[in-house]
């Protein structure tokens, strides 16, 4: 139960660096491997799956007294599902193009191990502005990893950000577009972060590590 | 037995509330996702009657449909069943309805949507192609209008200029056997200068997309499939 004790701000920044859900607890891989060829696309599949999580985390919490223990699984990817189906009738309707270029990825974000692996691991365990805070922060820890890699695959494939070019695209390396390429990114951005992580760890005092 | 009966009503009411909810929200959202998609189609109607070279309009602009009247005062064929013409072996799909417009040349130019199978499903298209005065058909440009379960970055790149660009101006002789992309038509490699046989190839039926597209080869030929189900339905509906 230590876990209740937590802070507000701690719950919120968990994901950011420390729990990152793509660089350090590796969810969520397939949409981060497929969506993040361009910086818009990276930028929109992250704000979907940001929406969703904090939603959701926010009624999962809500109903965890109720449902009994035997049905919560199907019940929380009821939930889960049905923000998703809401997000992508919304991106239909209001945002065309990006829905167009989405594609399939918006519906695919309810298998995504992300919203039902904090449903689980923190909804069904704190009350509802500590959930809603955690979806939230590990919406934006996801964020932030896919439109890390969206922005390096974009840059390294077509020598722009966003549409704006950068560089000339006699420098592009193609094949950071293609699967090998977002693996090998994502390998890179996940050894960064490992170090980072270890540099951190070695300059606290003994003893600080779990703290 | 008490419990089950418990667990069951728990999810029924779930699931009864989360239903409710969907169709809310699905009210809420069945105007403006009908109005998206009729503005893409709109807008692609308009792509296509335009020469993708000079960028002038191929009709008067009085002629480009801007409301839901309009457009179906257009209509040259259409079927109940959505299905004008089909091609299973290709496959390619010809959607209903097709419409006619007069050039300001007084050609017919007829507007097709259609659609292939691509890595993820339907991948659809709106096409223009022109009757010449010798009664053969040019195809003027194409807009693929739904790609949404094509791999983004990949096959989802069959719209970009640069990729869609490849299936415009595809004259009579490009589709005698068939089109085809150039993997399919064993032109793979690329030679050195094949930039400036581009249209060479499509009055041979090849319509490179490799060096623009790689790593796809299905959706583009999705696409091909498609237009060459429409040059059929046209041979056989129109001479």
């Amino acid at each position: 139960m230590a876990e209740n004790k937590l802070s507000d701000w701690a719950v919120l920044t968990a994901g950011w660096i420390k729990q990152n859900p793509t660089f350090v607890q590796v969810l969520g891989m397939c949409p981060v491997l497929a969506v993040s060829t361009s910086a818009e696309n990276a930028l929109g599949m992250g704000l979907a799956t940001l929406g969703v999580l904090a939603i959701s985390n926010l009624f999962i919490s809500f109903v965890r007294n109720i449902i009994p223990n035997e049905i919560r699984i199907p019940v929380y990817i009821s939930i889960i599902a049905a923000f998703v189906t809401m997000v992508d009738l919304l991106m239909h309707g209001y945002t065309y193009s990006l829905w167009v270029s989405l594609g399939i990825y918006i519906p695919l974000i309810v298998v995504n191990c992300i919203p039902l692996g904090r449903a689980e691991a923190f909804a069904s365990k704190h009350g509802p502005w500590q959930s809603f805070l955690d979806g939230l922060g590990m919406g934006i820890g996801f964020l932030g990893a896919i439109m890390l890699i969206g922005i390096t695959r974009e840059l390294f494939d077509a020598g722009t950000i966003f549409g704006y070019r950068i560089w000339p695209s006699a420098y592009n390396v193609f094949v950071v577009a293609l699967p090998p390429g977002a693996f090998l990114v994502i390998g890179l951005y996940m050894g960064l972060f490992r170090y980072i992580g270890r540099m951190r760890s070695e300059k606290k005092p003994q003893g600080s590590e779990n703290k | 037995m008490a419990n089950h009966v418990k667990i069951a009503l728990i999810l029924t009411t779930v699931m009864v509330v989360i239903g409710v909810i969907l169709a809310g929200v699905y009210l809420m959202t069945y105007a403006p996702i009908a109005k998206a998609d009729l503005n893409a189609k709109f807008k692609a109607i308009k792509f296509v009657l335009t020469n993708q070279t000079t960028g002038q309009l191929l009709v008067n602009q009085d002629e480009i449909p801007k409301t839901i009247d309009q457009l179906n005062a257009k209509i040259w064929k259409s079927n109940p069943s959505g299905v004008l013409y089909s091609n299973p072996k290709l496959p390619g799909y010809v959607l209903s309805p097709a419409y006619l417009f007069k050039g300001k040349d007084g050609s017919n130019i007829y507007v097709l949507t259609g659609y292939g199978i691509g890595f993820g499903g339907r991948v659809v298209t709106v096409a223009s192609f022109i009757q010449q005065s010798d009664g053969k058909f040019f195809e003027n440009a194409i807009d693929v209008i739904d790609f949404a379960n094509e791999t983004p970055g990949l096959g989802a790149k069959i719209n970009d200029p640069d990729v869609r660009s490849r299936f415009f101006d595809i004259p009579n002789s490009g589709f005698k056997d068939g089109i085809r992309v150039n993997k399919d038509a064993d032109l793979f490699p690329l030679p050195s200068n094949y930039l400036s046989k581009l249209n060479q190839y499509k009055a041979e039926g090849i319509v490179v997309t490799s060096d623009v597209m790689t790593g796809a080869t299905i959706t583009p030929r999705s696409v091909a499939n498609t237009l060459n189900a429409m040059y059929e339905f046209l041979e056989k509906e129109v001479k």
